[in-house]
């Protein structure tokens, strides 16, 4: 091996942004009526998914590095900003990278853990599971609907998606440079109205059938959660 | 099978309190010493396996003096209230699951406050703040408004501190529980906290549900199952059936979410016309007006009437305001969609809630009030 190659582990600073987006625009949890391509509007309520094993790769696509094994990102709040922020720090050579990964949803080992395993405050404990003792709901899509002309947001539309066959490994292709001592800032965005229209498919949040997912209903979970995880893109600062 | 915790709030308690000595007996001692035992017990608190492991709050580490202090304190009427007649155990009254009975909480001058007391069980599982609002981030910070609110204890905590300070007894407890050495430093953060200490140890876990569901002892009857399956864990929602189930927000097994939703109880025109604004008030964002906590309903067919202002004297209202499903105010949360329900399943559904009552944490020893 030449000696060039050999780079020094040292902690790092990275800060990773994630950026939530509706229609492209940072996210507004309740005070904006977004416009929908059926022609209604929605006011968003909560936009939350987990995220299991963040990871780069250097730039050569030999080594990765995982920088965080779980976490819920979560917007319920008309406070929130559109973008949360998680600082971490990390065992890294500085140099560059171009790929930044994360499995969207909980990885199936964790999965299949009973959540009372885990610290009642801990992120795998926010009773954000299906059943008592097993099994998250990976995402979770709500927002009341302005269906009628009566200017009342008050048609609920939830979309709550989780399975290990929904879990996905999400790659995102940036070049980016770690530097010794500085912190380093990328940020993954997505875009909530994508996982309901994009590429010309678009859920039809008028008819009742297509309002909710809560287990049942995988068909429009299905799209739903393809059309999520296709819209994640990553920016470089 | 018990799950022992806190070996961080244990560490905690020793690094805090290990450079605390006893009095040596030589020095002279001035009149605000206190004498006696000074080296906290490090307080384990039992949970059973089906349950997670507590929030440790690194702030306030668990002893047994402390939680015996707290006890005494919780229960202590010539203490908090002006009039002595009044304690926390008056609005947390342990054969009520730790609430009143009231829809409004009633204050030392008989008049009601502007919600209802909230159950005590299991608040060492909370990390999301505390009260209907979440006004307080800490449990023991939770502790110090009512004593000067005037629709509670309508007191100022100036006074409790005089009196805890010249109590023939109290010094010692303090001393036992936090080391100290002098008087003047009973205040209010060690009392607050004492009091939390207690209260944390208040848990309900041993309901019927429990026995069957985790110690498999016991079976629902045909009615019980039909009110779970039914209507509180519908895990597979057919499409076109919009009812999440009870479960989405009152998953086991704390049956509460800690979260802060507008359940649609209250019809009001707009988001501004809430009477009582709850997360809002706290928030200062009017777009979190009208929501409030999800409560447990451990121990549900004991802590009627309900919701934050008592508004639902039975459970029977409290399911027939679910099932007409809201009033369309655009904060509601959308998993409040109405469903139909027959009487049957609302018997039944009923009998379920029932079995989340624990008859043991009714009689507790160790949550009564102290005998000396």
């Amino acid at each position: 091996m030449d000696d060039d190659d050999v780079r020094e582990v040292v902690e790092q600073e990275l800060t990773v942004a994630f950026r939530a987006e509706y229609g492209g625009e940072p996210l507004r949890i309740q005070s904006e009526a977004y416009g929908y391509p059926t022609g209604d509007s929605l006011k968003m309520l909560l936009f939350q998914y987990y995220m299991s094993d963040l990871a780069i790769r250097d730039g050569s696509g030999r080594e990765e590095y995982v920088i965080n094994e779980i976490d819920l990102l979560r917007w319920n709040s008309a406070n929130d900003d559109g973008t949360i922020e998680r600082t971490y720090k990390v065992l890294l050579p500085e140099g560059e990278y171009g790929d930044l990964s994360f499995g969207l949803g909980v990885k199936p080992t964790l999965n299949a853990i009973d959540p009372n395993n885990f610290p009642a405050d801990y992120v795998l404990n926010e009773n954000e599971f299906w059943g008592a003792q097993t099994r998250y709901v990976f995402a979770k899509i709500e927002a009341n609907a302005l269906l009628e002309e009566d200017g009342r947001f008050d048609t609920g539309l939830t979309y709550h998606m989780g399975s290990d066959s929904l879990y996905t490994r999400i790659s995102l292709q940036q070049p980016f440079t770690v530097r010794d001592g500085a912190n380093s800032r990328i940020t993954v965005v997505v875009d909530v109205l994508d996982a309901l229209s994009k590429n010309g498919e678009t859920l039809d949040i008028t008819d009742p059938a297509k309002q909710a997912v809560h287990g049942g209903n995988q068909a429009v979970a299905n799209g739903v959660w393809k059309r999520l995880s296709e819209s994640f893109r990553l920016e470089v600062d | 099978m018990l799950r022992t915790a806190h070996i961080a709030g244990l560490l905690l308690l020793l690094l805090t309190l290990g450079c605390r000595e006893d009095p040596t007996g030589t020095d002279p001692i001035d009149e605000g010493t206190i004498t006696g035992p000074s080296n906290p017990t490090p307080y384990v608190l039992e949970v059973p396996e089906y349950f997670p492991s507590p929030v440790v709050d690194p702030e306030n580490p668990m002893s047994e003096e402390g939680v015996d202090l707290g006890r005494h304190l919780f229960y202590d009427a010539s203490i908090f209230s002006t009039e002595g007649n009044m304690s926390c155990a008056t609005c947390h009254k342990q054969e009520l699951a730790f609430t009143d009975g009231f829809g409004r909480a009633i204050g030392v001058r008989g008049e009601p406050g502007p919600r209802s007391a909230m159950s005590l069980v299991n608040l060492a599982f909370n990390p999301n703040a505390f009260n209907w609002d979440g006004s307080e981030q800490k449990l023991w910070q939770q502790a110090i408004h009512p004593v000067e609110n005037m629709l509670e204890l309508d007191n100022d905590w100036q006074e409790v501190i005089r009196k805890l300070r010249n109590h023939e007894d109290y010094p010692a407890r303090f001393r036992a529980a936090f080391g100290i050495d002098k008087v003047e430093e009973i205040d209010q953060e060690l009392t607050v906290k004492a009091l939390a200490q207690f209260e944390r140890t208040i848990i309900s876990a041993d309901s019927k549900f429990d026995r069957v569901v985790y110690q498999n002892t016991e079976f629902f009857t045909e009615e019980e199952q039909l009110g779970a399956d039914s209507l509180f864990f519908v895990e597979n929602v057919p499409a076109g059936v919009l009812h999440p189930g009870c479960g989405h927000c009152h998953n086991a097994p704390q049956f509460g979410d800690n979260k802060f939703h507008n359940n649609g109880i209250t019809d009001v025109e707009t988001i501004y016309d809430f009477v009582d604004k709850g997360r809002g008030d706290i928030t200062s964002n009017p777009f979190d007006n009208g929501k409030f906590r999800t409560p447990t309903l451990r121990n549900i067919a004991l802590t009627a009437p309900y919701m934050h202002d008592g508004r639902f004297e039975t459970l029977e209202e409290v399911i027939d305001e679910y099932a007409a499903g809201g009033h369309g105010v655009e904060n509601e949360d959308p998993n409040i969609t109405g469903f139909p329900i027959s009487e049957r399943q609302k018997r039944a559904l009923i009998a379920f809630l029932h079995t989340f009552t624990d008859e043991s944490l009714l009689e507790n020893p160790e949550y009564t009030a102290p005998r000396e």
